[in-house]
């Protein structure tokens, strides 16, 4: 990502900005990268990391798990650890194999990080200044599907602080609850769904950890009817998690369960099929319109 | 090389017989249940306190989970090191950043690479610093130590990795650990590696002094294997007769580092009056320990994050009400 | 970003070339596929030419009234680079079947 500027260009031009002492390459070893960075943390700097794609994340899960995550607390609150990991998450560029992760159960599991899931450019602008001002680490997933979509916005960062989502589209009908690449594949939903007569309120949460549940309980109360979609495969996805929340805060206004359109419990599959394995419109509108029908 | 001048020898002996006091109380401690376990350094002391008392006051010293020598040279209090043993906090409890020692490792490797983040930021910060890093001969098949010198290397950070090799990873033997000596792959990552009697205390401090220098001065990291040996147990719940016999054992006491500085310093009224001295020391230290109140629970929810988020506070209130 | 070069292509059978009639699009613009470029004129009937390509005109060949033989270049875009792997995601409404009925 140096003189490169990334193998998606995020940070081309950087280096020659900011000088090679602060903007580098280094060797290829994640585990490396997210090793060091917790060093130049101790060090009193604050890292940012990239790794190239969601798939090679792995090889660092052990430095993010066992020492990132745990620092400030083996430490008593002395040591801080204002490093965030920038990594390209999810599918539908016709990656080949390790190209198409969402990792995110993984890190939203392990206490000590926050998971910060921006849906599109201005998020993914606002949230980075967040996460980088955060004094915890953050794991940050960029959604290179839309990576290439340019939106307008006001590039003033202000005072945004992680964990709060936003309502992408008001509804009342039922809440699709999304984040990254799906908030946008939802607001598609709704606009299709409005074509019907059928209004629904998207919610992209924005952050994982720590998550808005405020504002998620918020609209399925008002709605009663909750649909959560994610790329990620079924089983322990986040989906998972929302679903358990607000059968916690909100049994009594819900008309409906709690349904999930997520990625098959199947590795993530080759480019040529992968259209079918990432939720598609018909997918999401299927789930909507079982919510619909219950009861 | 810069040899220690007499008082400096007198210190070194000083803190290494402190370090083997202190390091068989722990191990009594234990068996008394004032400590869950603990793993003992017997033998090594010349190792660790040596190379430790070569660091200046603006370095860093990185200890994996045996390192109590190093702690004590660092001017680390020894009940805030030791609780750690008892299960009160994991990693200690002292302030790693008021020494210098950063907290214990217990994942084996892993914070080689904290080292050499920590040495590339004090880089970055202008030089005059060093890191040093402690793991054993165990530790460098692990693939972050391998990144760690690969890293240094390229980056030519300021850091000493000091392998301490007692050559016992548990029960498994130096022969089955590596192939090749370790001091020898520092040519693979690009800086100068030795091996070096870990036993001879003076030797340790002179050679741990020049390439600390080295490093501080910018010139890059340098490996030190220690040859040394493990003559306890790898930790209190292990029995190394189970895997070695004590006929292979004797060799080493005979080159016990503490009997052969104590040789060279040759001045046995002061080598007594030190003893005496340690066992103030030591009683002072267990009562302390003994006395200090059990951890509260709750603790565990402070200093997951910087500001802890709502959810967590909540599950806290869960945990108090659930112990009154 | 990378090039890419659009070059005349056999408009009919046995095209030899064509002359510009005249450009919708100026160098600079950024054009999505399928966007009139501009037409030329054949030996058979005017043509209009649709962007083979999303992305920025960065060099009209030739001005109207111009010649241009099939092969040679007519417009030259600046491309959005996948990058390492991959492609670029199309940006068009996705297909749907399923259609939403309220229950009463």
């Amino acid at each position: 990502m140096g003189r490169l500027g990334g193998v998606f260009r995020v940070t081309e031009g950087l280096q020659a900005e900011f000088g090679e002492q602060r903007v580098f390459d280094t060797p290829l070893a994640e585990s490396g990268i997210v090793g060091t960075a917790i060093g130049l943390a101790l060090a009193g700097w604050r890292p940012v990391c990239e790794i190239q794609f969601d798939g090679f994340s792995y090889p660092a899960l052990d430095q993010v798990i066992t020492n990132l995550a745990k620092y400030r607390g083996r430490t008593r609150g002395r040591a801080s650890m204002p490093v965030t990991i920038r990594i390209p998450t999810g599918g539908g560029i016709g990656g080949p194999e390790h190209h198409g992760e969402s990792p995110e159960t993984y890190y939203a599991h392990t206490a000590g990080l926050k998971v910060v899931a921006p849906s599109g450019a201005a998020e993914a602008y606002r949230l980075l200044v967040a996460s980088i001002r955060d004094p915890d680490p953050v794991i940050f997933l960029e959604p290179k599907s839309r990576y290439w979509t340019k939106e307008s916005f006001d590039a003033e960062p202000g005072a945004e602080q992680l964990g709060r989502a936003r309502i992408a589209r008001p509804g009342e009908h039922a809440t699709l609850i999304a984040w990254g690449a799906m908030a946008a594949r939802c607001v598609q939903a709704a606009e299709a769904a409005a074509e019907d007569g059928v209004e629904l309120e998207v919610i992209d949460c924005r952050t994982l950890v720590p998550l808005d549940l405020e504002t998620i309980a918020g609209s399925v109360r008002r709605t009663g009817r909750a649909v959560v979609v994610h790329e990620a495969p079924l089983t322990a996805g986040f989906g998972a998690e929302i679903s358990a929340r607000l059968m916690e805060t909100v049994f009594d206004d819900l008309k409906a369960p709690v349904l999930r359109v997520t990625g098959y419990d199947v590795p993530y599959p080759a480019a040529a099929v992968e259209k079918a394995y990432l939720p598609s419109l018909d997918r999401i509108l299927t789930a909507v319109q079982q919510v619909l029908d219950h009861g | 090389m810069s040899s220690p001048t007499p008082e400096q020898e007198r210190e070194l002996y000083r803190l290494m017989a402190l370090t083997r006091r202190l390091d068989q109380e722990a191990v009594a401690l234990q068996r008394q249940g004032e400590l869950t376990a603990f793993p003992p350094l017997t033998g090594q002391e010349a190792a660790q306190v040596g190379s430790a008392y070569a660091l200046e006051a603006q370095d860093f010293a990185f200890p994996s989970y045996r390192e109590l020598g190093v702690a004590i040279v660092r001017g680390i209090d020894p009940v805030e090191y030791l609780l750690a043993y008892r299960g009160d906090w994991n990693g200690g409890l002292y302030d790693p950043f008021a020494h210098g020692f950063g907290p214990i490792a217990s994942s084996v490797g892993s914070h080689s690479l904290h080292a050499v983040g920590w040495a590339m930021g004090a880089a970055l910060d202008g030089g005059g610093r060093a890191a040093i890093v402690y793991f054993g001969e165990g530790a460098t098949s692990e693939g972050d130590v391998h990144e760690a010198m690969n890293f240094a290397g390229v980056f030519k950070a300021p850091i000493v990795f000091f392998v301490q090799n007692n050559q016992w990873a548990i029960s498994v033997p130096l022969g089955r650990q590596t192939a090749g000596p370790i001091h020898r792959r520092a040519e693979g990552y690009g800086f100068p590696g030795l091996r070096i009697d870990g036993n001879d205390a003076r030797g340790v401090y002179s050679t741990t002094a020049e390439a600390l220098a080295r490093a501080r001065a910018g010139q890059g990291p340098t490996l030190i294997e220690a040859l040394t040996y493990r003559v306890g147990a790898h930790s209190t719940a292990d029995d190394p007769n189970r895997y070695r016999s004590p006929a292979e054992v004797d060799p080493w006491r005979a080159q016990d580092p503490m009997a052969r500085l104590r040789q060279q310093l040759d001045d046995e009224a002061f080598c007594a009056g030190v003893e005496a001295e340690n066992e103030a020391r030591v009683a002072e230290i267990r009562a302390r320990l003994v006395a200090t109140p059990a951890p509260d629970p709750e603790e565990m929810f402070d200093f997951v994050y910087a500001e802890p988020p709502a959810t967590l506070a909540a599950q806290r209130e869960g945990l108090r009400q659930s112990l009154s | 970003m990378a090039d890419y070069v659009f070059r005349l292509p056999d408009l009919a059978e046995g095209l030899e070339d064509a002359e510009i009639v005249e450009w919708r699009v100026k160098e600079g613009d950024r054009v999505e596929l399928n966007q009139l470029l501009g037409e030329v004129q054949t030996s058979k009937a005017a043509v209009e030419m649709p962007s083979p390509r999303r992305g920025i005109v960065r060099k009209l060949h030739a001005a109207p009234g111009d010649l241009v033989k099939v092969g040679e270049p007519l417009v030259t875009f600046e491309v959005d680079d996948p990058g390492v792997v991959g492609r670029v995601p199309a940006e068009e409404a996705p297909p749907r079947r399923v259609h939403l009925r309220l229950k009463r």
